[in-house]
């Protein structure tokens, strides 16, 4: 009798044993995909795509397409992405490529990177060019990276002469700025270590101890009009070699020291300056604060400005710098296009709100701008009052020009939503 | 029998009464444990009370750059700088008056009005923080030649405590600079890596409170310059700022900071934790537009400078 009940007993543990293998078998394959579970041979696929038939033998193809598996990136039924892709590019692309060392986890990101945009730079199933990149490395960086700039210039860096972009960038994420594989310094001396000791570079640096000084304050990286790559405007004292105007002596103990305290080693010549930090609003801060924003030696900028005006702006104003990236808010002013928020701001001081020139109605109407606007518009200006906020009606009251979803850079639908916020009965 | 009938029911009536006194005592413990802090800045406990526009009283509306809440006289006074004019108001809230300091105002920015009635208001297109006794009917600059690297100063938000020491920021420095009652330089607090400092305010306990736009952090010193705490960065995150502009302090310790960009005010414990925010970018009234300003008086009214609207938004 117990010899009976222990072998029902065994074979309902056996019976058990198999549902539960069964079912998590059952529950596993459910999981998976189509595309997944049934590799699509890329010979089905060959069938209407023979365009992919000569690419495929090319030397550099992309592994698994060589290996003709296509539903590793594609589903053959249907999909959300283009091209039938299984995900977002980037997420696609990124699922087998990591990153080595923690390649792709950096500070900086190249935009295309952060966008999941690979193929702005890689093709996704051959290419004669090492990496499936989509061109020559230097051609390919020059696509996006201002080619007339750098190469329209009489002097050339050798690397930029050779296309060679990678010897001082990363191409995907950096922990420096620019995307460079060092710091400036490092990444200029890791060349021209034998030539900054040289004593013809000390004698032409004026004998100032500048072997750990960024070497871009000075010099353009890519290529310049001037001699040894100096940028292309500079500030008189530094042409004319007269250093001592505002730093110590070379022999000092301080010899990149200034002269003076905060601001008054600029205004000491640029008197006129003085009042434009005598405002309401202004852009003082701690130290020599002009050079936040203009270079003491020398740019390729109008002013002096350290780099390209909206990038100057974003070092402090990284928000308005992400609004504008933002790709939601795609209808923006031109000057905000175009990066010149000088139009409209005043970037040393204003007495007007917003760093604006003037008032709102004069900063948009002035001559140069929208002039005519100004007579055919719905009223604004003194006696015409926003019910909502009692405040005077002004072009900013509707328009958000910094960016915005609608039409006109306007702040809602016109068609819907714009005049009703004041004009209720409607 | 009865006795023991008696005692039962003494023992009854002793446990509930025992029952009752643990009850009080439970809720008087739950009143001291939850922070005091906890209660006064629960979200939906800070409503839009009211607001105070143009009105044919007040005239046209300019640039509005500075509040400040008189306790001693109950009165609302705010800085039209536009205009060179400071607009008082009472406790209600109703246009008292306006002056121009016999018209020595030409942009006042912030002003605080000390325990005397003497108001300081600072003048950034002279360089000078004017002293303004309208008693006396004088109007002089601060003397800054006792505060050393005084060429040139900045002076940006300004402060009172509770003796009347004045607390000034230098913008180019990144430093307070404090002034006693009379008005003699005391001494210096140095906000060190400070790179866009922008408010200050000081807390009832004496601590001093400053903020910082570009980092976007908040720093506690004690009175002689010891720096207790730092909190806040920026992000995109809950609790974050995008472009914070002004801060001030309620008597329960509270922080709150008023970020410009986010049209937003956020508020702080004592420790720096971020407890809420309140208001959203809008015209209608308890909205923000790139509000500019914040003060907070003993009553714990909320008063924002909403400088895109042109009005000062009260909460409560």
């Amino acid at each position: 009798m117990q010899k009976t009940i222990v072998v029902i007993s065994k074979k309902i543990y056996w019976a058990f044993f198999i549902f539960i293998c069964v079912s998590i078998s059952a529950l596993l394959a459910a999981d998976q995909t189509y595309a997944e579970s049934t590799r699509v041979s890329l010979k089905k696929c060959l069938k209407c795509h023979t365009d992919l038939e000569r690419e495929i033998a090319s030397r550099g193809a992309h592994a698994p397409f060589k290996k003709l598996e296509c539903s590793t990136c594609h589903n053959p039924h249907t999909s959300n992405y283009q091209h039938l892709v299984k995900e977002h590019i980037g997420k696609l692309c990124k699922s087998c490529h990591k990153g080595k060392k923690g390649a792709f986890d950096k500070k900086y990101g190249h935009s295309p990177f952060e966008e999941g945009a690979c193929l702005k730079c890689h093709n996704a199933h051959s290419s004669k060019n090492r990496k499936l990149l989509i061109a020559e490395r230097g051609e390919l960086c020059f696509s996006c990276h201002a080619r007339k700039e750098i190469i329209s210039k009489k002097h050339k860096h050798k690397p930029v002469k050779k296309g060679d972009c990678l010897t001082c960038h990363s191409p995907h994420t950096s922990d420096h700025e620019a995307m460079l594989k060092r710091n400036v310094t490092q990444a200029c001396v890791s060349c021209h270590s034998k030539r900054i000791r040289s004593k013809e570079a000390k004698k032409s640096h004026s004998y100032y101890p500048v072997q750990d000084a960024k070497c871009t304050s000075c010099h353009n990286p890519h290529a310049s009009n001037q001699r040894n790559l100096i940028k292309e405007s500079s500030h008189k004292p530094f042409a004319r070699k007269k250093c001592t105007q505002c730093h110590n002596s070379a022999q000092s103990r301080d010899p990149l020291g200034v002269k003076a305290e905060g601001m008054s080693v600029c205004t000491a010549c640029h008197q006129s300056i003085k009042e434009d930090f005598r405002k309401v609003n202004t852009h003082v801060g701690p130290g020599v604060f002009c050079t936040n924003c203009h270079s003491p030696h020398s740019s390729d900028e109008a002013h002096m400005i350290k780099a390209k005006e909206a990038k100057t702006c974003a070092t402090c104003h990284e928000d308005t710098a992400d609004l504008l990236r933002d790709k939601k808010y795609k209808h923006k002013h031109p000057s905000v296009k175009e990066g010149k928020c000088g139009d409209c701001h005043r970037p040393h001081g204003s007495n007007f709100r917003l760093f604006f020139g003037a008032d709102e109605i004069t900063t948009c109407t002035s001559d140069d701008c929208h002039k005519r606007h100004a007579s055919f518009t719905h009223p604004i200006g003194k006696g015409a009052i926003d019910p909502r906020s009692k405040a005077e009606i002004t072009c900013i009251t509707c328009h958000n020009l910094m960016g915005s979803r609608h039409d006109f850079s306007l702040r809602f639908d016109r068609k819907k939503e714009l005049c009703i916020q004041c004009h209720k009965g409607y | 029998m009865t006795v023991q009938l008696h005692m039962a029911n003494d023992k009854c009536s002793g446990v509930i009464m025992s029952k009752k006194i643990h009850l009080v005592t439970l809720f008087l413990i739950f009143f001291l444990i939850v922070p005091a802090t906890a209660l006064c800045a629960r979200k939906g406990r800070i409503k839009h009370l009211t607001s105070i526009t143009r009105n044919a009283e007040t005239g046209r509306l300019g640039l509005l750059s500075g509040i400040f809440f008189d306790e001693n006289r109950k009165r609302l006074y705010l800085t039209d700088t536009t205009n060179k004019r400071i607009l008082a108001f009472d406790v209600d809230l109703k246009f008292v008056s306006q002056f121009n300091a016999a018209g020595a105002l030409e942009a006042p920015t912030c002003l605080v009005r000390n325990s005397k009635g003497q108001f300081f208001v600072v003048e950034p297109t002279k360089g000078s923080v004017l002293f303004v006794d309208i008693k006396q009917r004088s109007v002089k600059p601060i003397d800054f030649s006792a505060v050393p690297e005084a060429d040139p100063i900045y002076a940006g938000n300004m402060a009172l405590d509770s003796a009347d020491n004045l607390y000034i920021i230098d913008k180019a420095k990144q430093r307070i600079l404090i002034f006693d009652e009379d008005l003699r330089f005391d001494r210096q607090v140095l906000v060190k890596e400070g790179k866009g400092l922008s408010d200050v305010k000081v807390g009832s306990k004496g601590n001093i409170y400053t903020l910082d736009t570009i980092d976007g952090s908040v720093r506690v010193f004690d009175n002689q310059g010891k720096l207790l705490l730092t909190f806040g960065k920026k992000g995109r995150d809950k609790g974050e700022f995008d472009f914070p502009v002004s801060l001030a302090v309620c008597r329960k310790g509270l922080i709150y900071v008023v970020d410009q960009h986010k049209h937003k005010v956020l508020a702080f414990n004592r420790r720096g934790e971020f407890l809420l925010e309140f208001s959203q970018l809008g015209w209608r009234e308890g909205r923000l537009h790139y509000p500019s300003y914040i003060y907070v008086n003993k009553a714990g009214r909320i008063f924002i400078l909403d400088r895109g609207n042109s009005r000062v938004s009260i909460f409560e």
